[in-house]
């Protein structure tokens, strides 16, 4: 069994590479080490990996080099091997869909909330508690029983939250959180964020939220990681960022 | 929203019993018995009271269900008819009261029970839970399918200027709604498994 030399980081990510089915190479040995607590945001353009990385780290897809070979283990979540041991894996790493409606597939959202849990194996009367008090944690606890599809988009974006932070899980993977929210809306997600003591990686466009939620920052582009260190240092250099699709955030531009 | 008469109160499971039990009820009669029918139908004329569903939409759900009735009413009556020395018209005539009953039926139980309810209920009287979960699925994505169709049909009324669909841009909104479907159901299932699915589909009810 493949493990990592103690003490095993949050996510280890070591020369992962993967194909898309039609051949695109869209991952390029990624190499990445994010700590336990930590909170690290990745940045790149549309179609620079940044999604296909995130189902990596849940043991999702594997990792492929062309067709027939054997994946090499590339992703370690808290020194577990994410292809051989996906089960313990989804155990420890929350993920949270870009879609709401991906991820909400019950008729209720007291019911979807739970669905995490049910399939932990936690007996249902706890699980419904478990549910309950996430859906309060996120505001919601009043829709309980009310069907996915009457929410707005927001709400729906919590309920997903809800969902997976139902599964506890110690790594929360977040594939643009506050995409399409409104201002309001995205407030009160970032604040929700903050509060999460999980170690968090965050993919996203909002170099604002990345600002305010992550000390850290990773730049993808093509498969590859092209930077990585402190979050005001990247997004403030505007050579960098122009060559990858990106742009200083405003608040750096006018420095606040 | 469903009303909230009386008959909304009543368990799920004891609703759609009735409900299949007046079925059974409508169907057993022989032909042309119309006093039972008549008195069935102004027993499910209380409980639509009762249930304080409209009238008027139970009236356009059997309009929509109408041409159907009368389509299978007109190839069924002449065997009726014979089996039963019934004149030709009357058999057609009793075909489509009874189904109009249980039809109305139905739709007044469906319409007193919220989806999650009824749900539920078959569950608990003994659905296949692979049958269950198909139609909640099927429920839930109906929707979302819906807004994606009527997302889909205004981009390209607004790229149409005013000229009607061709059968031809019809079959490729359908093909691209099919494909979007599919997308979607990858998505659903990394979702799904991403929060510990392993294929049986738990439930907090039952």
């Amino acid at each position: 069994m493949a493990t990592d030399p103690s003490p095993a980081p949050a996510v280890r990510l070591a020369g992962l590479t993967y194909d898309y089915p039609d051949g695109r190479r869209a991952l390029d040995g990624v190499d990445l080490a994010i700590a336990a607590g930590e909170s690290a945001a990745l940045v790149g353009p549309n179609g620079a990996g940044k999604s296909t990385l995130l189902l990596h780290l849940n043991g999702l897809l594997p990792g492929r080099r062309g067709i027939g070979r054997r994946p090499a283990p590339s992703v370690w979540i808290d020194g577990l091997d994410a292809s051989r041991e996906g089960a313990a894996v989804r155990r420890k790493v929350g993920l949270l869909f870009q879609d709401p409606d991906d991820q909400l597939f019950s008729t209720t959202v007291l019911e979807d909330v739970a669905f995490g849990p049910l399939n932990l194996g936690m007996a249902k009367g706890e699980a419904r508690r478990l549910a309950m008090e996430c859906l309060d944690r996120v505001g919601l606890a009043e829709a309980a029983d009310r069907p996915p599809h009457h929410l707005s988009f927001g709400e729906r974006k919590r309920v997903c939250l809800a969902g997976v932070l139902a599964c506890e899980p110690s790594v929360l993977v977040l594939d643009e959180p506050t995409a399409n929210l409104d201002p309001r809306g995205r407030r009160r997600f970032i604040e929700l964020i903050r509060s999460l003591t999980a170690t968090k990686l965050i993919a996203t466009h909002d170099l604002e939220m990345v600002l305010e939620v992550c000390p850290r920052t990773v730049l993808l582009d093509a498969g590859k990681v092209v930077a990585d260190g402190p979050s005001r240092a990247i997004l403030d250099d505007a050579v960098l960022m122009e060559a990858h699709g990106l742009e200083r955030p405003l608040s750096l531009l006018i420095g606040r | 929203m469903p009303p909230d008469g009386p008959p909304r109160r009543v368990d799920a499971r004891v609703k759609l019993i009735a409900a299949v039990g007046f079925v059974v009820a409508v169907v057993v009669a022989p032909p042309g018995s119309w006093r039972y029918l008549a008195g069935l139908g102004i027993a499910l004329a209380a409980v639509v009271v009762a249930s304080k569903t409209p009238p008027i939409k139970l009236l356009a759900r059997w309009l929509a269900f109408a041409p159907a009735l009368g389509f299978l009413a007109v190839l069924t009556a002449g065997r009726v008819a014979e089996s039963s020395a019934l004149p030709w018209r009357i058999a057609a005539l009793d075909l489509v009261a009874r189904n109009s009953l249980a039809f109305v039926a139905m739709m007044t139980m469906a319409h007193a029970t919220p989806w999650t309810d009824l749900l539920a209920a078959m569950r608990r009287l003994g659905m296949p839970a692979a049958l269950a979960s198909t139609l909640a699925f099927m429920y839930r994505y109906l929707f979302v399918l819906r807004d994606e169709l009527g997302r889909m049909t205004t981009a390209r009324r607004a790229r149409t200027f005013g000229r009607g669909p061709g059968f031809g841009s019809l079959a490729s909104l359908i093909g691209a709604l099919l494909g979007r479907a599919l997308d979607r159901e990858e998505r659903v299932f990394a979702a799904m498994t991403a929060r510990g699915w392993d294929g049986t589909l738990r439930t907090l009810d039952d």
